[in-house]
């Protein structure tokens, strides 16, 4: 029997005993010893006995395979053989064999009576046969297809596209995915970017603008996601080809880095000079972060009196006048700064009055609370600033099938959860009000565990999470998550993913709860996955199914790493120098000292003048960036941290 | 059967029920008995080691199979349905596949002059019968008997018509179970190989018994020739497939017959076929009882058949 098996051909017989009947969800059928069936085959039932008129037909995907001979222990063939395990391969006949497979129903046609699967034949499933079994049918043909391409199902002679529905992937009748797998072998960032650029070639205009933010969390994995992929082969090039989607990297991306601790450059691993035309400084100040400050305070040590002192500096005291008889002066506190100097002003004017209590505050809270919140900008260093200057993701000018990269693979733990917690909360709230400027986020977290891991304590992010995977859909944000360990991620998360995708997965993982439903040869093929290849869950699939896709058409990390190589670490001149060109390609580095000698300012100083001018975009890039060395005020002389070594990837893998 | 069954519904009788086989419920009591044959290998019955080492030379295996069952009786006459079936399996790349086509055949066997007229047309019209021609007022048993006999006799004639096919049409030798001297042209061709697991009759006269019983493994009697008024002359000798140590004296020995061909060199002959039958002892025919004797491609025959004529 070829592997070239037409569908037209008979591949197998269903069969059925009292023992191992065939039920309306699984069939069993034997082939001959070589037949292109595995587990993960899609094939056609074809019976010759009408029900109602109609020969019925069954689709079904392979689960579990079965072999034996006539043998009935093992013992005889050692008889047989005299012991020698050589003696049997000398014997004039081979033992009759078998090859039995059980089979999971995707679809019976026509759906009703729903029976048992009847006997008949086995035949491999054609394209046409894996459209109708996966019920790709209703979306992926017609005058309004809405088919995203996941990948290529392959067996015997068969190829054919795997589509998701649009409507079940972005919403609004499902949304969010999950993806599984195993470091560094399971493709997770390597099928997301795929997926991307599927969704990009195919989510159809009728249904509106759709724009992708990624947080980059570790190494360089997103961080080339603009440069064409040097890997990819003639079989990538053609499963690109069949799958209708361009072989090309992502045409507009801009990316998004807080600053490095000393404030120089950019802490991200795409820092070469020849990419920083679309990579922003991501940095907020005392109003951004203290919306957030819940995902930043401990709640162990900040109590009830805490978080009344706390809304009370977020109503009464931030981006406002704010008076009262016991202070000197007016505050108008915008910054970090500036919180503080209106803290040290109370907490001395509190001492000298000899009050305990001030507008029912405590002074053991107010100077807790002023602890903590000093805190953060000391523990964010690069990503808040002292000055409350802000450079942040254009919400509310979101281009359509743009990618937003946030790199916070450099920030400490704290910092990444703000950054993520107000990024997603910042698009929600420009979702609900429609002015985000697309109509569809896809977020796409790695690491998920980490952020909505299934034990723990009940954080903002998770809360935020379970909010967004339950209600997400409605709006058009689109979690897509990926994590070692899927049962290490909470429940509702990934419960409420309408479609989940698995790579190579760990024994382990398999073993639990959650992978329950899948057959043991099925948990076995995904223990031994080869790159590149994909099991698919999706609420118009029956059963989970096996596909290939391409290696993304983006650079890789480390491929991206040589290509481009780290920018060394600038002198404070330098790197002034660099930030303003990008707005004047006329300033010089001479210019810049001599301009920083006379103003004289200290380091703080120089880079907070350079990211307002960063932020402003001026049309007089020169004399902006003089006037506000001229106004800068003092901020608090904390301890400074050295700068961080960059961490950079120690393997490249085409596939992430 | 169903068709049988359904004839006899139709014919308003009832079906008696789950009755034993007849190849069960009526075993041979045919004594066991030593015959004498002609020396045709020297001039007595001696043990010879075969000569050479097992090796591959069957290309297909014949078997044949039969079941008969009363479904019912017509007043003291029972309804005997009969089925057998025989094939050929014909060894392509170490695995066995069906040479042409097998033989099924079913009927009902009744002695139709024992039957009232007008039922016995009416069976033969909706299904097959063969008249056993037993006289009407026989004992019950017989009727049996008769029809377990003729429904032997079509197996015996299907598997003489697959190995007549075979040696017409076939490619290279073919193991035959149970003796050749019956089945017609083939006895008399080289390519037919019969082998006889069952030795209720022993070709060894008192002095050569002890010969044949002491055979050890890999050791052959040297070539007899038996004949029978109705059936083909033929050389056969005993070879012990397996080592018998403490078990009965029949454990592992077989009877091989092969064609009489006095133009042949009979020893070189007996040690080929022999070490072609020593080659065929793996895979072991387990789990079947009578592994011992029975090669495996008989066996693999035996199972097919078994699953064509369920």
């Amino acid at each position: 029997m070829s592997d070239e098996i037409t569908p037209s051909a008979v591949l197998g017989r269903v069969v059925a005993t009292e023992r191992k009947p065939n039920t309306p969800h699984e069939f069993h059928f034997w082939t001959a010893l070589d037949a292109p069936v595995g587990i993960g085959t899609i094939v056609r039932v074809e019976s010759a006995r009408p029900v109602g008129g109609v020969l019925p037909k069954v689709y079904g995907v392979v689960t579990e395979g079965f072999s034996y001979t006539d043998l009935q222990t093992p013992l005889h063939d050692v008889l047989g053989a005299d012991g020698e395990p050589g003696a049997s391969a000398l014997a004039p006949t081979e033992r009759t064999e078998i090859r039995l497979y059980t089979a999971a129903v995707l679809r019976h046609v026509p759906e009703e009576p729903l029976q048992p699967v009847p006997m008949g034949t086995v035949h491999l499933a054609s394209e046409a046969d894996v459209q109708a079994a996966l019920r790709m049918d209703s979306y992926v043909q017609g005058d309004h297809p809405q088919g995203i391409p996941i990948g290529l199902y392959r067996a015997g002679g068969t190829q054919a596209a795997v589509h998701l529905d649009a409507d079940f992937l972005l919403g609004p009748e499902a949304a969010h995915l999950s993806i599984s797998g195993v470091s560094g072998l399971a493709t997770k960032t390597s099928a997301v970017e795929w997926l991307l650029s599927s969704i990009f070639a195919h989510f159809p205009q009728r249904k509106g603008r759709v724009a992708a933010v990624c947080f980059n969390v570790k190494g360089p994995d997103l961080c080339f996601l603009d440069q064409p992929a040097s890997s990819l082969d003639e079989a990538d090039r053609a499963m690109y080809d069949a799958l209708g989607v361009p072989a090309a990297p992502f045409a507009d991306v801009r990316y998004f880095a807080p600053w490095t601790a000393r404030g120089t450059q950019l802490a991200t691993l795409r820092s070469n000079d020849a990419l920083q035309h679309n990579v922003s400084p991501l940095t907020w100040g005392l109003r951004e972060t203290l919306q957030y400050a819940e995902v930043l305070l401990n709640k162990d040590d900040v109590d009830a009196k805490a978080d009344a002192m706390i809304d009370f500096i977020k109503e009464r005291v931030l981006d406002q006048p704010f008076n009262d008889s016991l202070l000197e002066r007016t505050h108008e506190v915008r910054s970090f700064s500036d919180l503080e100097r209106w803290f040290r002003e109370l907490l001395r004017a509190m001492e000298g009055a000899n009050k305990d209590v001030w507008r029912t505050h405590h002074v053991a809270t107010i100077r807790k609370v002023r602890n903590r919140l000093s805190n953060i900008s000391t523990r964010c260093r690069g990503l808040v600033t002292d000055d409350g200057s802000v450079s942040d993701l254009p919400f509310g000018e979101f281009d359509d099938r743009a990618v937003y990269v946030v790199d916070v693979a450099n920030l400490e733990e704290d910092a990444q959860d703000l950054v993520f917690a107000r990024i997603v909360s910042q698009l929600r709230e420009h979702l609900e009000k429609r002015q985000l400027g697309v109509d569809h986020v896809v977020v796409f977290v790695d690491e998920l565990n980490k952020y909505a891991p299934a034990e723990g304590a009940d954080t903002y992010v998770r809360k935020m999470l379970l909010d967004i995977s339950e209600r997400g859909r409605y709006l058009g944000l689109v979690l897509f998550g990926a994590q070692q360990f899927r049962s290490q991620v909470h429940r509702r998360v990934v419960g409420n993913s309408g479609t989940s995708l698995f790579g190579r997965m760990d024994p382990d993982e398999l073993a639990t709860p959650g992978y329950q439903t899948l057959a043991p040869a099925t948990k076995a093929r995904l223990a031994t996955l080869e790159k590149g290849q994909l099991m698919v869950r999706h609420p118009h699939f029956g059963q989970p199914v096996f596909v290939r896709f391409p290696r993304p058409a983006v650079l890789g990390g480390r491929e991206g790493v040589e290509r481009f190589p780290q920018a060394e670490e600038l002198t404070l001149e330098a790197a002034v120098t660099k930030a303003l060109r990008r707005l004047d390609p006329s300033v010089t580095l001479g210019w810049v000292q001599d301009t920083l000698a006379l103003a004289g300012e200290d380091e703080d100083g120089i880079l907070s003048a350079r990211n307002r001018t960063l932020q402003a975009r001026p049309d007089d890039v020169k004399a902006y960036f003089r006037a506000q060395l001229k106004k800068r005020v003092m901020p608090e002389q904390g301890a400074r941290r050295g700068p961080a070594p960059l961490r950079v990837p120690t393997s490249d893998d085409p596939y992430g | 059967m169903r068709e049988a069954l359904r004839a006899l519904r139709a014919s308003g009788v009832s079906a008696a029920g789950t009755a034993a086989p007849l190849e069960v419920a009526q075993r041979g009591d045919e004594p066991p008995r030593v015959e004498g044959a002609t020396p045709i290998e020297g001039t007595f019955v001696a043990v010879r080691k075969v000569d050479g080492a097992p090796v591959a030379g069957v290309a297909a295996f014949l078997d044949g199979i039969q079941r008969s069952r009363v479904l019912a009786h017509a007043g003291v006459v029972p309804l005997v349905h009969g089925a057998v079936a025989a094939a050929v399996r014909v060894r392509h790349d170490r695995r066995l596949r069906t040479w042409e086509s097998p033989i099924v055949d079913q009927a009902l066997y009744v002695p139709v002059a024992a039957l009232e007229p007008e039922f016995a047309a009416a069976l033969s019209s909706r299904c097959r019968v063969r008249d056993t021609e037993v006289e009407p007022l026989s004992h019950p048993q017989q009727f049996t008997a008769r029809a377990l006999t003729a429904v032997q006799r079509a197996r015996e004639r299907a598997e003489t018509s697959l190995a007549e096919a075979w040696v017409a049409r076939g490619d290279g030798p073919l193991l035959v179970d149970g003796g050749i001297s019956g089945a017609g042209t083939a006895a008399r061709h080289p390519m037919a190989i019969g082998v006889v697991k069952s030795h209720r009759t022993l070709y060894a006269a008192s002095d050569a018994l002890g010969t044949v019983l002491g055979l050890r493994e890999g050791e052959r009697t040297t070539a007899v020739e038996i004949s029978s008024p109705r059936r083909v002359p033929v050389a056969t000798w005993y070879l012990r497939l397996r080592e018998s140590g403490e078990r009965a004296p029949l454990f592992g020995l077989v009877r091989v017959e092969v064609a009489r061909d006095s133009s042949v060199d009979i020893t070189e002959r007996a040690d080929l076929v022999s070490r072609w039958l020593l080659a065929e002892r793996a895979p072991v025919a387990l789990p079947d009882m009578r592994w011992d004797v029975m090669v495996y491609g008989i066996r693999e025959c035996e199972q097919y058949l078994t699953a064509i004529l369920t």
